[in-house]
């Protein structure tokens, strides 16, 4: 990797847009504003699990204190949360699982010569973004059932 | 270690994530019984297995969360000496957690 006179290296092309880019860019595809989601799902479970580490400490300090904050819990907001935190999950590790074989290369198809109309592998592949994507939907209803019922 | 390395191992941790949060998820959240009980939670404490399979969770969650956060900083086009700043911050910070978060189940065992 070279670096600049400012000492930063080159690692990928400048991401002039920032966090705006995240958002919007532009005409973005189905599977760009799936990476927008993918990183605010895993920001937000990072938080959930930091909130969740602190929160076990308190088995530390006894049986006592561990039920009175389980009670805390059971309160109807703190459900809504959790749903939140299943849903975002949900969606985290199935729409990992695809970047993982779209980056390995495995649900890219072949290359095919550039005659017009051009179409590119992620658009031929993109059955498999709906597959996924209804997955995702149908397990997160069935979640939503088990937490109503 | 090359970014390509780090890169597998976000993928790995990932995967063993997706069974280890998923089983998770099913045994304390969704399950029938009263897995958050003080008993449930005590006895699931008193078992080497869940206490291996808590301590692989926190392996896998804590490099696959700090990695995701690094990536997404260092998207931000960052001086060089402020990445070397930021590795050796989250090593460190990555392992503080893991002491405060072994430190639970190991003291409960």
């Amino acid at each position: 990797m070279e670096a600049n006179a400012s000492g930063v290296e080159k690692r990928h092309l400048p991401n002039r847009l920032g966090v705006k880019g995240w958002v919007w860019a532009g005409r973005y595809t189905i599977e760009r504003y799936l990476y927008t989601l993918h990183r605010l799902t895993g920001l937000g479970l990072l938080l959930y699990i930091t909130l969740h580490l602190v929160m076990n400490g308190f088995r530390l300090s006894g049986a006592e204190s561990w039920t009175d904050l389980m009670e805390l819990f059971g309160s109807p907001g703190f459900k809504v949360g959790e749903y939140l935190v299943m849903a975002a999950f949900i969606f985290h590790a199935l729409n990992g699982g695809r970047l993982i074989l779209q980056h390995l290369g495995y649900t890219l198809g072949n290359p095919k010569p550039p005659v017009y109309p051009y179409v590119d592998s992620m658009r031929r592949r993109r059955p498999i973004t709906w597959v996924i994507l209804a997955v995702i939907v149908a397990l997160a209803i069935y979640v939503l059932v088990e937490f109503v019922t | 270690m090359k970014e390509t390395q780090l890169k597998i191992l976000q993928y790995v941790s990932g995967i063993g994530l997706f069974f280890f949060v998923g089983a998770h998820l099913l045994v304390s959240h969704l399950s029938s019984g009263e897995p958050t009980t003080w008993e449930s939670v005590s006895g699931r404490a008193a078992s080497s297995g869940w206490l291996a399979f808590y301590i692989l969770l926190l392996i896998f969650g804590i490099y696959h969360g700090l990695h995701g956060l690094r990536t997404i900083i260092l998207e931000f086009s960052i001086p060089n000496t402020a990445v070397k700043v930021l590795n050796w911050a989250f090593v460190i910070v990555g392992m503080a957690i893991f002491g405060y978060a072994a430190y639970i189940p190991i003291n409960a065992f």
